[in-house]
């Protein structure tokens, strides 16, 4: 049986091919213009690359704020759904996902089997959300994959105070003028983006084992940030952690055949 | 008597020189980048314009941002709060008016006054720039579009579209794509007007509607967001004869008044 899953999110398009439990391929495509085109020409190249043709194909789930845009999809799931099944198959000793996507967070609790027991999203307010980070590095001209990098040659935090990602733009840019090094800056950036995040993490107690999801999961001097202050230990999840959702729709799909 | 009074804003700072109960000189300016420098300059250039120096004043208050520096460097003799500012600027123009909502480049107030021109009560944001003048700005900054056509803009909208979020941050994503779709800058500039009006409203809501109202700050200036609050407000606010950024400067003149013992 293979199933694929695609989550179309706010900035980026993933897809997970599952054949049986193996993941055959996987792809990542930034979002731009006209979205329903580029996932189609996406969805595509995901299948070639694992020698599959559409025909071939058992069941296609979608997920994400994009899902409706996926054609051929034989249905569309929630993706705390999918991020809560992905993270049971994947660590079945962690009940807690934090999903920290392009434009949204949200923290989903989980049952063993990944029936999701409670959760929690924040996509009102960008503060903490991948966006948010992508206008901050922007910012101080730091491209998003090499915050890390320059994290690691911070010598001290210099602390963020504004929440909102307009203000918190403006103090960045007035700590880079009153002549902080923006290592120093980033590493209180990643600090404050935790600290948003963690917010959301105690209202379910902090003392559940976790992991994260999503695009900002890539970013050690967040999550780094988020294992020093939470209780519960921190579990990296198994594969890139921006295909989350795209492979519990994937794995949501399977489920479906077998039923 | 002359006294003065200063504002430093977010965006610009501004200086009001009153004597005999009028406004004999006013000044504003866009905002250096160190308060004091802001409000030397709008205060020196607000004494060049009355032929006055600084000696001449019997007494200036200062309010706004980096009030307290702006004392201790001797450019003021006392300071008060944007929010009594505003609230004695808006009564002494408009005593009947009971709410006042001031809404600047990066905060947003809503103000209730009593008869006296004292403080009733207020509710203030600045922690989230939805419903601040920092909104219309990064939408401006989006559209292409100066900060003051966004107003008159909206007025050529014939199908305004409907923003789905409130975060400026998603807004300015939200826009982007609708430009990308070619959307009419004229219908989203409807919608952020609307949008931003919507914003100022739950502000409103939460110290009450008094029975006159009026609008005090930079955004004041924008004819759309007026209207469409009005719309909400389900009533006209009172309008005034004098420049709506002054306001605050208005009213730390009028505290100089007092203090310094004047009429």
């Amino acid at each position: 049986m293979i199933a694929l899953g695609v989550d179309v999110g706010s900035l980026f398009c993933k897809a997970v091919l599952l054949r049986g439990q193996e993941m055959a391929s996987s792809g990542i495509r930034e979002t731009t213009g006209n979205v329903a085109r580029e996932i189609s020409g996406f969805v595509d190249e995901v299948l070639a690359s694992a020698g599959v043709s559409r025909s071939d194909l058992s069941i296609l789930v979608s997920t994400g704020t994009g899902a409706d845009l996926v054609e051929g999809a034989e249905f569309d799931e929630d993706d705390v759904a999918c991020v809560a099944m992905a993270t049971r198959h994947l660590l079945p000793e962690v009940g807690l996902a934090v999903d920290i996507g392009g434009q949204s967070i949200s923290t989903v609790l989980s049952d063993p089997q990944g029936e999701v027991l409670d959760f929690m999203r924040n996509d009102k307010c960008a503060s903490g959300s991948g966006r948010y980070l992508e206008v901050m590095s922007a910012a101080l001209g730091v491209p998003v994959d090499r915050i890390d990098e320059t994290v690691r040659k911070s010598r001290k935090k210099v602390s963020i105070s504004s929440q909102c990602g307009v203000f918190a733009e403006s103090e960045i840019v007035s700590h880079v003028n009153e002549g902080e090094e923006v290592p120093d800056i980033l590493a209180g950036l990643c600090d404050s983006v935790a600290s948003m995040v963690i917010s959301q993490v105690m209202r379910f107690g902090g003392d559940e084992d976790y992991t994260v999801t999503g695009g900002v999961a890539r970013i050690a001097g967040v999550t780094d940030m988020m294992a020093e202050r939470l209780r519960g230990a921190y579990h990296p999840f198994p594969i890139d952690p921006m295909l989350g959702a795209a492979y519990g729709a994937a794995l949501i799909g399977l489920l479906e055949l077998e039923e | 008597m002359l006294f003065g009074g200063i504002d430093v804003g977010s965006l610009t700072a501004q200086a009001v020189i009153i004597q005999n109960g009028s406004i004999v000189a006013s000044s504003s300016i866009k905002v250096k980048p160190n308060p004091l420098d802001s409000a030397r300059t709008v205060l020196f250039t607000v004494l060049e314009q009355s032929g006055l120096e600084k000696g001449d004043l019997d007494f200036t208050v200062s309010t706004g941002y980096g009030r307290e520096q702006v004392q201790k460097e001797g450019l003021s003799q006392a300071n008060v709060s944007e929010i009594s500012a505003h609230g004695k600027g808006a009564h002494w123009l408009l005593p009947s008016v009971r709410t006042v909502i001031d809404i600047g480049g990066q905060d947003a107030k809503v103000i209730r006054v009593s008869d006296t021109g004292d403080l009733d009560d207020f509710v203030m944001n600045d922690k989230c720039a939805a419903g601040t003048g920092r909104f219309l700005e990064v939408m401006a900054r989006t559209l292409g579009v100066g900060l003051e056509e966004l107003g008159p803009l909206s007025f050529q909208a014939r199908n305004p579209i409907e923003l789905s979020t409130r975060c400026s941050i998603y807004c300015e994503t939200e826009v982007l794509h609708y430009l990308q779709r070619g959307a009419e800058k004229a219908d989203i500039a409807a919608s952020v007007n609307r949008t931003m009006a919507e914003r100022v409203m739950a502000l409103v809501r939460r110290v009450g509607v008094g029975k006159e109202v009026t609008m005090t700050g930079g955004v004041a200036k924008n004819v759309a967001v007026r209207k469409e609050l009005e719309r909400l407000l389900g009533m006209r606010m009172v309008e005034y004869s004098v420049d709506s950024q002054i306001v605050g400067a208005l009213g730390a003149a009028l505290v100089a008044r007092e203090m310094g013992g004047g009429r």
